[in-house]
């Protein structure tokens, strides 16, 4: 029973649980709109690093270097767009 | 992609396996940017409430909690189901999968109620406002996404059970496990930059 919950899953788990109790702070205490924001961004970061790594083993094969490649692409395509477009259309630039 | 020996796990054995797992992480490259692009459009028109609700007046912490708690236990529960795919356990691994599935159903249902809620109690439907539509067309778009996961999820299952554990399932269930974490991931994102920020 015991080998059917590896410790490295389990203390994953309690990892995730408290980086969502951690960006709750942000709605539980009065905290600025900057702090907020930088809670939020570590902590949703922290929470996508740990499933990718932990959950999805994006590092066990010989094609990592080719998978982190495709996923920091995207991920860079996916923030120019998003900033892009606030830079451009809402923060008045 | 050069891994075709015993020494990795069973999903990824033989040349077919280790492409198409390599294919899914392409498609979820595509599915961040098909996210990122909803975002932009939410984050653009987020103040555009026009007689409609605000964020402020819209969320509610209480379900935005439950869903968080469910697709993260779903999201470990998956991760024991290919830890026992892995141990070659096949009973294990389909109650892990059975338990997934049942999370995730139960996120669509706090989802839909959070929608009728929307609808039905505050007058927000999906041509409301510019903050209202692309409010609910990315809520909708990943909802889509969890409940199209349950179907995919169920075929999994029943194929596991008839088949076994054997190169051809564990791809698939593996290939599965990826989409869901990642469904987890988006939603994180959604958690914390939609609802949290909103109620800031």
């Amino acid at each position: 029973m015991a080998q059917l919950f590896p410790k490295e899953h389990v203390l994953g788990f309690i990892g995730s649980i408290i980086l969502t109790i951690a960006a709750l702070s942000v709605v539980q205490f009065d905290v600025s709109l900057t702090a907020g924001l930088v809670i939020l961004w570590v902590t949703a970061l922290a929470q996508a690093s740990l499933q990718l790594v932990l959950f999805m083993h994006i590092g066990e094969t010989d094609d990592k270097g080719s998978i982190y490649v495709i996923t920091l692409y995207s991920v860079v395509i996916g923030l120019v767009t998003v900033f892009g477009s606030l830079f451009a259309m809402i923060w008045g630039y | 992609m050069s891994k075709h020996n015993n020494s990795v796990p069973l999903e990824y054995q033989g040349e077919e396996n280790d492409l198409k797992i390599f294919g899914f992480w392409v498609f979820l490259g595509a599915e961040i940017v098909l996210f990122a692009t909803l975002f932009t459009a939410y984050f653009t028109l987020v103040d555009r409430t026009g007689s409609g609700p605000t964020g402020v007046d819209l969320f509610e912490l209480p379900p935005v909690i439950l869903e968080t708690f469910l697709l993260l236990t779903s999201s470990f529960t998956i991760g024991l189901g290919v830890h026992a795919m892995r141990l070659g356990r096949v009973k294990p691994m389909i109650v892990f999968y059975i338990i997934t599935l049942i999370l995730g159903a139960g996120f669509i249902a706090v989802e839909v109620d959070e929608f009728i809620t929307y609808i039905y109690h505050e007058d927000a439907t999906i041509q409301t406002s510019a903050f209202t539509s692309s409010l609910m067309t990315l809520l909708g778009t990943h909802g889509a996404h969890v409940s199209f996961g349950l179907l995919w999820g169920i075929a999994i299952i029943i194929q596991v059970a008839k088949h076994g554990i054997n190169k051809r399932t564990a791809n698939k269930a593996f290939i599965f496990s990826l989409y869901w974490h990642f469904l987890d991931v988006v939603w994180i994102f959604l958690f914390s930059f939609i609802y949290l920020k909103g109620m800031m």
